[in-house]
């Protein structure tokens, strides 16, 4: 069980990377995507045993990460017709290095945690520790507000991860309630990038700037 | 009780006066009047030797319940601001007409209640947290007077930079305030002598009160305060409002425990203030210039006064103590008096002429007797020449003074602040003779000055109060004594009783005489010359034409005297001289800077600011540097929890 679920968090920090390099929107789109889906699909492998409670949270979650939300960007993206380059403030190799020294840094970090025993063998720590870091790079290395959206969606994918440590016990209504800030959170944006986009005619998020005072 | 119901009364007709100042600008100057004259009753009641007034009312403000208390200090500093409060309400309804001031003339009598009132409140409140609500009113209410005018630039930055500096001393009161309430347990003020650890508090009240009184260091937002608010504005900030400062000074001196070198400092301070007051006053061509820095000339003599008084309470010398705190108190009154007295005359000055500029005027004395004369008395008066006031409280200033010198406890430091005090005295002398030389006397030196007018009886009134106050004082000098003895009383515990001064009565007998031989003289001296006059020109060595512009002006004057304080004043020159056989254009022009605030303050300000500008490249509105900021902040904390352990 710890082996296939090993191998799907592997999968969620390999897509870390995918996102870190790829230079065009709808492919960072599709990569958050994606890893949602391998996240949703997490539950039923971890506790079997859960059943219809697994059963739940998973296709919610690749019903929201997996379509809702990707689909959400993706109007947004067409409505505001904006060019499909990322424009990064930190460069996609250099991305893709600290990338993958926080990948490493996130194993360190785990081995000082004090964990459970049956945490230990498993990447789950790591894994979301990793892509808590991810997220918050392409958040800080992005320009576009869409992929500074698909940077929350990948930090809450890794605070998702940290969550299903807690499965068993209660954290269904705190991920609901996460994923519905999200969710607001999208929406809220997909207005923002429309008139960011009028106003400024590109949505370039350093543009802001021009607000202040 | 009778305190009580005129205090009472007071508040009453301040507050109804609040109300009318926006329309009725007759009933607002009765009521306030009104409410002066019955704080002037309260406060002389109590000085008198009535018991001090308490009240402890029911109601709370910010969770502590009020408490006023009325003793003879309170009391002492509550008539001068009935006195000058009432004086400058009444000369504000010419100079500061609605007629001329149509928008601020109303806003000007809403900010005088409001400003006397909290300055009543101050020296009433016998709580810290009230104490300093009413502090932060009294220097607003004080800042919108001052910027009144609002129209001119350097009104705006004299007021800004005022504002500044009172906050800056204000920020000090908070934490001596809040200090003293955290060690005592309580916001009640009181005397708290028995606790020695309170001492060092003392520094904190003498930079925060320090500020607000102008002594020299601190004083830099007062000379363009002071020139540029209207002048019966002025007259109320010098005579009353930094007197609020001293008062600070003195009342926590008597509560609180004070350290032994404090007494030293504050002495010592009064000494810089007093000798460079009155030199920065001989480099000043603005009238109320000159005079705003005679107000740090004279703070610096109350300081004297102040200090001599901490260190004789610290050694238990009752004898020289009791004798510089009086004459420092008198001369709080004293200097309030002949000061309003004079920026009134200057406001007249101004009013007639429309410059305060001295170069400008001239020969006002045949168009303005009246505002010459009573000029002049103000002039005497601070210059601390007999037969007036200011001789009285120097007086016994130096008396204490001397008396520290006796063995076998001679405070010898003493010595050298007599030198310093008699010098500040010559200089002063000489300022006012520069003053009214250049001023008043001589011909006019230009147009406006020629075509100057007499004040009308509004503003002729206060200033004839003032001055028969300042009269009053010279010539029955030991009528203040009892009112003295009680505020020095109510200060120090162990000082009750002091028997007056053998000298104060014969001051006042002599005093007395010069004034009857003066006049006598001076009738005299007219009948002799009557009909004997005869009008020529004074000297005429081949001018044959002599102009206006001839003669001595105010720089020439002081010209000596300023280069003596060349060091501090670093008067800036700049001249054309002229050359060749028959030389053509030639020019003198001298300013005196404002040395502290020009050359220590605002380049410690620029300073401040680029590094505060520097900080502010961190703030510039980009989303992804904020991001950053926030996980450089998270990664910190994870850090320190990571190195403390759980």
């Amino acid at each position: 069980m710890t082996d296939h679920l090993n191998l799907l968090i592997g999968l969620a920090m390999g897509l870390n990377l995918v996102a870190l390099g790829s230079s065009r929107l709808p492919s960072l789109i599709r990569v958050a995507a994606f890893q949602g889906v391998v996240l949703g699909l997490m539950p039923l492998v971890m506790e079997p045993e859960l059943g219809v409670l697994a059963g739940l949270i998973a296709s919610a979650t690749v019903l929201m990460k997996g379509l809702v939300i990707p689909g959400l960007l993706r109007r947004a993206m067409r409505a505001a017709r904006i060019e499909r380059d990322l424009a990064p403030l930190i460069g996609f190799l250099p991305s893709l290095l600290l990338g993958a020294a926080g990948m490493m840094g996130a194993v360190a970090l785990a081995r000082q945690l004090p964990l459970l025993p049956e945490h230990r063998n498993s990447l789950l720590v790591p894994g979301a520790a990793a892509t808590v870091f991810t997220g918050l790079l392409l958040l800080v290395g992005r320009t576009k507000a869409i992929s500074q959206v698909c940077g929350y969606l990948i930090l809450e994918n890794g605070i998702y991860l940290f969550g299903l440590l807690l499965l068993g016990s209660t954290p269904l209504l705190v991920e609901g309630g996460i994923l519905l800030d999200l969710t607001v959170a999208v929406f809220v944006t997909g207005i923002i990038v429309d008139r960011i986009q009028r106003a400024f005619d590109s949505l370039d998020t350093r543009k802001l700037t021009a607000l202040h005072e | 009780m009778i305190p009580g119901a005129l205090l009472a009364i007071a508040a009453v007709a301040t507050g109804a006066s609040l109300l009318s100042a926006g329309r009725a600008p007759r009933a607002w100057l009765a009521l306030l009047l009104t409410g002066q004259a019955a704080a002037l009753g309260a406060a002389g009641w109590v000085l008198a030797g009535g018991p001090e007034w308490e009240w402890q009312g029911g109601l709370a403000i910010g969770g502590e319940a009020v408490q006023l208390r009325l003793d003879a200090v309170s009391a002492w500093f509550l008539a001068l601001v009935a006195v000058v409060g009432g004086a400058g309400a009444v000369y504000a309804r010419e100079y500061w007409s609605p007629e001329a001031h149509p928008v601020s003339a109303g806003s000007g009598r809403v900010w005088w209640s409001l400003l006397l009132a909290t300055m009543v409140l101050l020296l009433l409140c016998s709580n810290g947290l009230h104490f300093l609500m009413a502090w932060e009113g009294f220097a607003l209410a004080a800042f919108f007077l001052i910027t009144l005018d609002g129209q001119g630039r350097e009104v705006r930055e004299a007021g800004w930079l005022y504002l500044a500096a009172s906050h800056a001393g204000t920020l000090l009161l908070i934490a001596f305030f809040s200090v003293l309430a955290a060690r005592t347990g309580s916001w009640e003020l009181g005397p708290m002598r028995d606790q020695p650890g309170l001492a060092w508090l003392y520094w904190l009240a003498l930079g925060g009160f320090g500020v607000k009184a102008g002594l020299f260091p601190l004083h830099m937002w007062l000379p363009s305060a002071h020139a540029n608010a209207p002048s019966h504005v002025s007259a109320i900030l010098s005579g009353v409002a930094i007197k609020m400062g001293i008062y600070g000074l003195v009342r926590f001196g008597g509560w609180l425990p004070v350290p032994v070198e404090a007494g030293w400092l504050v002495l010592g301070l009064g000494v810089v203030s007093a000798v460079l007051g009155v030199a920065f006053a001989l480099g000043q061509h603005d009238l109320k210039r000159l005079l705003a820095y005679h107000s740090v000339e004279n703070i610096g003599i109350i300081l004297i006064a102040l200090g001599l008084a901490l260190v004789a309470y610290a050694r238990g010398q009752m004898a020289w103590g009791e004798l510089a705190l009086a004459g420092g108190l008198l001369h709080v009154w004293n200097h309030g008096l002949f000061k309003a007295l004079l920026f009134l005359g200057a406001g007249a000055v101004l009013h007639a002429t429309g410059t305060r500029e001295m170069s400008r005027l001239g020969g006002l004395w045949r168009a303005m007797p009246w505002t010459a004369a009573l000029f002049a008395v103000g002039a005497v008066a601070i210059a601390g020449l007999p037969p007036l006031n200011g001789f009285v409280s120097e007086w016994l200033v130096y008396l204490g003074l001397f008396d520290a010198l006796n063995p076998p406890a001679a405070a010898l430091p003493a010595l050298p602040a007599i030198v310093c005090l008699a010098t500040t005295g010559a200089l002063a002398l000489a300022c006012f003779v520069k003053v009214c030389g250049v001023g008043f006397l001589g011909a006019p030196r230009t147009e406006a000055a020629r075509r100057a007018h007499e004040c009308g009886p509004w503003m002729r009134g206060p200033m004839l109060v003032l001055a028969a106050a300042c009269a009053a004082i010279g010539l029955a000098p030991a009528g203040c004594w009892p009112a003295l003895r009680s505020v020095v009383g109510s200060w120090g515990a162990a000082w009750r009783d002091l028997p007056a001064p053998e000298s104060l009565g014969t001051l006042g007998v002599v005093h007395t005489g010069l004034v009857l031989l003066a006049v006598g003289g001076a009738i005299g001296l007219r009948r002799r010359l009557r009909g004997r006059w005869r009008r020529g020109v004074t000297w005429d060595c081949g001018y044959a034409a002599p102009t206006a512009r001839m003669q001595y002006t105010a720089g020439s004057f002081a010209g000596i005297l300023t280069e003596w304080f060349g060091w501090i004043l670093r008067p800036a020159r700049h001249e054309e001289r002229p050359e060749a056989l028959f030389p053509g254009r030639a020019a003198l022009a001298e300013h005196t800077p404002e040395t502290v605030l020009e050359k220590v303050v605002v380049p410690v300000a620029r300073w401040v600011l680029r590094v505060a500008t520097l900080a502010r490249r961190l703030q510039h509105g980009r989303v992804q540097a904020y991001l950053f900021y926030v996980i450089l902040g998270l990664a910190a904390l994870a850090a320190l929890v990571l190195a403390t352990g759980p």
